[in-house]
């Protein structure tokens, strides 16, 4: 499988293979989804707002959870809207959905990448998960293997933004 | 461990701090006993942790740390190994608005981040 997202110019380009458009969407509409509800029960919520921020001063913890929580979620929001405006704009080439990213768009979709990752992380309880016991029988299967798909282009845009950040080993978490 | 913005890397519903409650829901408002609260709680230095996750990728956390931060790649680095490896890491000493301002671009980038009074 070839690259997703390669250097072109001062930019970069971005060729998704039918399947990622369709996974994306999803993705993205699945956590646009859990944002708005605002369910803050909700693992995904939790993982991706701080219940704490300052666990040693319960008055500053609540100013700036205040503070920020507003931010994060219109930030999140914005970054799922983006991510729509992209795909939607983009041109069949050669079996793939092409798309230039422009200046400030290459940064924005490593970020909702990684809250992608994030959210289907939180959903599979992956911090309680062992991930050697993962095998395509384990109900985690599909979904790990999709944090996985999205890890690896995550690890392309880096070594495109800033290659310094990437080891030469691979993603690794 | 981007504004988009978490690590082997660092994040978020795991490994708290001591005496750290995930709330499920909102909180409770505490009740100010003293007027003089906020202008005491801006005094002094406050430090900065990120706390290590399951999820962000070791080359994304050191991406963030160089957006948030500044820090040269070799810092960047020996700062997310130490989250990696010891599930925390210090990554910044400041006066309380520049912390909330780190904590904020943090978790933005999904990373979790707290902040304490430095000791």
């Amino acid at each position: 499988m070839s690259a997703t997202f390669k250097r072109h110019g001062d930019g970069v380009r971005m060729e998704l293979e039918s399947f990622e458009v369709e996974l994306l969407a999803e993705l993205r509409d699945g956590l646009h989804r859990q944002l708005v509800d605002g369910d803050h029960a909700d693992p995904v919520m939790q993982r991706l707002f701080p219940a704490q921020v300052a666990p040693e001063d319960e008055f500053v913890d609540m100013e700036v959870r205040d503070l920020i929580y507003d931010d994060l979620l219109r930030e999140r929001l914005d970054g799922l809207e983006a991510l729509h405006a992209i795909i939607d704009r983009g041109k069949p080439h050669r079996g793939r959905l092409r798309v230039d990213l422009k200046h400030d768009e290459a940064p924005l979709m490593l970020g909702v990448l990684n809250d992608l990752r994030l959210a289907i992380g939180a959903r599979i309880g992956i911090t309680k998960l062992d991930r050697d016991e993962v095998d395509e029988d384990h109900p985690a299967a599909y979904p790990v293997a999709v944090m996985d798909h999205l890890a690896w282009l995550q690890e392309q845009l880096l070594s495109i933004i800033d290659p310094a950040s990437v080891s030469s080993e691979g993603p690794e978490v | 461990m981007t504004a988009r913005l978490a690590p082997p890397v660092v994040g978020a519903a795991e490994p708290v701090p001591a005496g750290v409650v995930h709330a499920s829901g909102p909180v409770p408002t505490p009740v100010r006993e003293a007027d003089t609260h906020e202008e005491t709680t801006r005094d002094g230095p406050w430090d900065v942790i990120v706390w290590d996750d399951p999820v962000n990728l070791m080359s994304y956390v050191v991406y963030v740390f160089r957006k948030v931060f500044g820090f040269p790649e070799a810092v960047a680095r020996k700062l997310m190994l130490e989250v990696h490896n010891k599930g925390r890491a210090l990554v910044a000493t400041e006066p309380r608005e520049m912390a909330e301002m780190y904590v904020h671009q943090l978790h933005s980038h999904g990373l979790h981040a707290t902040m304490q009074r430095s000791k």
